[in-house]
């Protein structure tokens, strides 16, 4: 019997063998594998080819350029062309104060929107699961998702308007209690929080998505089960979904921090002007006037450059903790 | 410790009626299992009892309070769910304590009863573990423990062994027998598994289509399903059900005569059902037999028994008989025999058990 069986195996080991030899292209690797899959699912690939040619495009092609943080960067003499100075513009980028003042209201700006932007989503997201009549929260998701959909200018032509010192509904309002007009987009002081309060306004509904999908997809035997242990809606909400979510919440605020470096730049530009510098002028913004407006495209990069370290150095930071002390990460 | 009686309950989801007037006494400490096909109401009226669905019509009455309107935190129940429901963020002992916290009972009083909970259930060496770090049956374990630290008027389980595998079933199942046994609190089990049926209740509920077709204990269900469906639901392999006539004498069956206890009443000639469980026949011929030829197709062993697939005319059948450790004698069969107290009589039409007077 034992002998019998052990006739059978090897025979099986030889018709693999010769399988494996009459068929060479399946064990030559990664490659051909690859290939082979490539012919097989040719469809899934010619999808995925838009997405991969903008990352090569956009993204990728443009790199080639970051050279020129470490040139004298003319465009006569082109990328190749210019020489090479180093550090140099790095260095007059840190003895520059619009540079370091623009790196700290970055970094204000984008604390504040993470304090107040980053969790609004999120509070905007329960508050929907909360609401029972069907009718009504619909309603009030297109309400909020709206202005996700409307052009920064035009967002920013809403907030000038809305704050100017004549007619502007928020000083109208503040006529109303005897409080003087104040202009408010002139004021450095006001700056920020007008700035956090539109960021709010324009993406916390859309940004709701994201979180209402992750709650869609907590356990509903969760909350029958707590609530025959005796939990109210409160208690569910704080219990259950929030650290339901909290893998979800962790990716986003990854996404966020490694973002915090790129404070919306097109609605500084609309609303900031020479007046509130001091507190508006941020990064991407002091890139711009130097790189455009000026033509110092080399020391503009270098200072994108900077960004982009940081932001690395940052999402890394972020990951690396939140996967040691939560399990949740981007990778 | 509480009794629970349904009166006449109805479930309706709009215009679509689920579950037709049912009615139902649980004693106090009894372990009563619905049992039935997928979407035939059981977990609705398990929902219904728990305070998860709302009652259309009917009266729900737990320790003789009336619960259509009680809120279920109020009506002192607890349930185990086919999934767990086990909090994933939170460890054994949280997931154990969650209800007891809600309820705000003293912290040292909690780890008295977790800790005590957890020692019943062989759980105090995971209390800190998250449940995706435990095993299927652990988590069943868990699920379980929740429910028990509340010391519930009454327990509701809804099919909380069907996400294991079968060797697993088997351990848990014995594990909640006994549980119930130590903790004697009035339980309602859902399954569709009639072997868990058998094993764990003290009296069976078998629902087809929003009703009940019939309540007893397990033997009393297996020895008289009042119809069909009770009869091919209850039994496993279920019992072999054939096309018939009464005779003078007994029944036929295709060229079968076959001998059944109890007079005809003048019966000959109605079409009937004839019921014969896969166990109840013999091999071997006895008195008050009748032959029942049959062509073997096939035989599966069992270890100490072995299933026999025949054909009898146009109908499968299926008998079950001991093999005594060796299946040379199984492989020529060509005719079993029925003994006459076994055979079961159903009508046609109906599919009623039909009594036969004696």
């Amino acid at each position: 019997m034992v002998e019998e069986h052990s006739t059978a195996t090897q025979s099986i080991q030889d018709n693999v063998l010769q399988a494996r030899e009459a068929a060479p292209l399946h064990s030559d690797g990664k490659m051909v594998r690859l290939l082979d899959h490539f012919k097989r699912e040719w469809q899934l690939y010619v999808m995925l080819a838009p997405t991969i040619i903008w990352f090569l495009v956009f993204l990728y092609k443009p790199m080639y350029g970051l050279q020129i943080a470490f040139k004298d960067y003319s465009i006569f003499r082109g990328v190749a062309g210019s020489p090479w100075v180093g550090w140099e513009h790095f260095e007059t980028l840190f003895s520059n104060d619009q540079f370091l003042r623009a790196i700290g209201n970055t970094i204000k700006i984008s604390a504040l929107n993470l304090i107040f932007g980053f969790p609004a989503p999120i509070i905007l997201a329960l508050m929907f699961n909360e609401i029972l009549n069907a009718r009504f929260k619909k309603t009030a998701q297109t309400i909020v998702y709206l202005p996700h959909f409307i052009s920064s200018v035009i967002i920013a032509g809403i907030v000038i308007t809305a704050f100017a010192p004549t007619g502007g509904i928020v000083n109208v309002i503040l006529g109303w209690f005897g409080i003087d007009s104040i202009y408010f987009l002139t004021r450095p002081e006001w700056f920020r929080p007008i700035f956090v309060g539109t960021g709010i306004w324009q993406e916390a509904g859309f940004g709701s998505i994201v979180f209402l999908a992750a709650i869609a997809g907590v356990n509903p035997s969760l909350y029958e089960s707590a609530v025959v242990d005796g939990a109210n809606r409160w208690q569910m909400m704080w219990k259950i979904t929030i650290p339901s979510i909290m893998p979800t919440i962790l990716i986003m605020l990854i996404i966020r921090i490694g973002n915090i470096m790129e404070v919306s730049f097109e609605l500084v530009i609309l609303l900031y002007q020479p007046a509130t510098y001091s507190t508006a002028d941020v990064v991407n913004t002091w890139v711009y006037r130097q790189g455009l407006q000026s033509g110092q495209y080399d020391l503009a990069a270098a200072a994108g450059l900077f960004n982009a370290v940081v932001a690395f150095v940052l999402v890394m930071t972020a990951n690396t903790l939140s996967r040691r002390y939560s399990r949740t990460s981007l990778w | 410790m509480a009794g629970v009686s349904l009166s006449n309950i109805i479930k309706r989801y709009g215009a679509v009626q689920v579950v037709h007037g049912i009615n139902l006494e649980v004693a106090e400490k009894e372990f009563v299992v619905l049992v039935g096909p997928s979407g035939c109401g059981k977990s609705t009226t398990l929902r219904m009892i728990a305070g998860l669905e709302e009652i259309s019509e009917g009266d729900l009455l737990i320790d003789e309070r009336r619960m259509n309107r009680v809120a279920p935190k109020d009506r002192d129940v607890a349930m185990v769910f086919q999934n767990y429901a086990l909090y994933p963020h939170l460890n054994v002992a949280d997931n154990m304590a969650f209800g007891l916290r809600i309820r705000r009972m003293p912290k040292d009083q909690i780890a008295t009863t977790i800790s005590e909970t957890a020692a019943i259930l062989g759980l105090t060496d995971y209390l800190e573990r998250r449940p995706a770090d435990l095993s299927g049956g652990q988590r069943q374990r868990v699920a379980m423990g929740r429910a028990i630290v509340r010391h519930p008027k009454v327990f509701l389980f809804d099919e909380p062994l069907s996400n294991l595998d079968a060797k697993l079933r088997t351990q848990m199942r014995a594990e909640i027998k006994r549980l119930h046994n130590r903790l004697g609190v009035t339980s309602v089990y859902v399954t569709h598994d009639q072997v868990e049926a058998m094993t764990l209740a003290d009296r069976i509920v078998v629902m087809n289509d929003g009703r009940i077709e019939q309540v007893g204990t397990p033997m009393e269900l297996f020895n008289n399903p009042v119809n069909t469906f009770v009869a091919g639901f209850l039994g496993s392999p279920p019992m072999n059900q054939m096309k018939g006539q009464l005779t003078e004498t007994g029944a036929r069956i295709g060229s079968a005569e076959i001998k059944i206890s109890g007079a005809m009443n003048g019966d000959a000639g109605r079409d009937v059902i004839i019921g014969i469980r896969p166990e109840h026949v013999t091999l071997e011929p006895g008195a008050q037999t009748s032959v029942l030829p049959i062509e073997l197709d096939l035989v599966e062993p069992l270890g100490s028994e072995a299933l026999l697939h025949a054909r009898f005319g146009d109908d499968n059948v299926m008998f079950k008989t001991e093999t005594h450790g060796d299946l040379s004698h199984l492989s020529g069969v060509a005719e079993v025999h029925i003994p006459a107290s076994r055979v079961k009589i159903f009508d046609a039409e109906t599919g009623n058990a039909l009594s036969l007077g004696g």
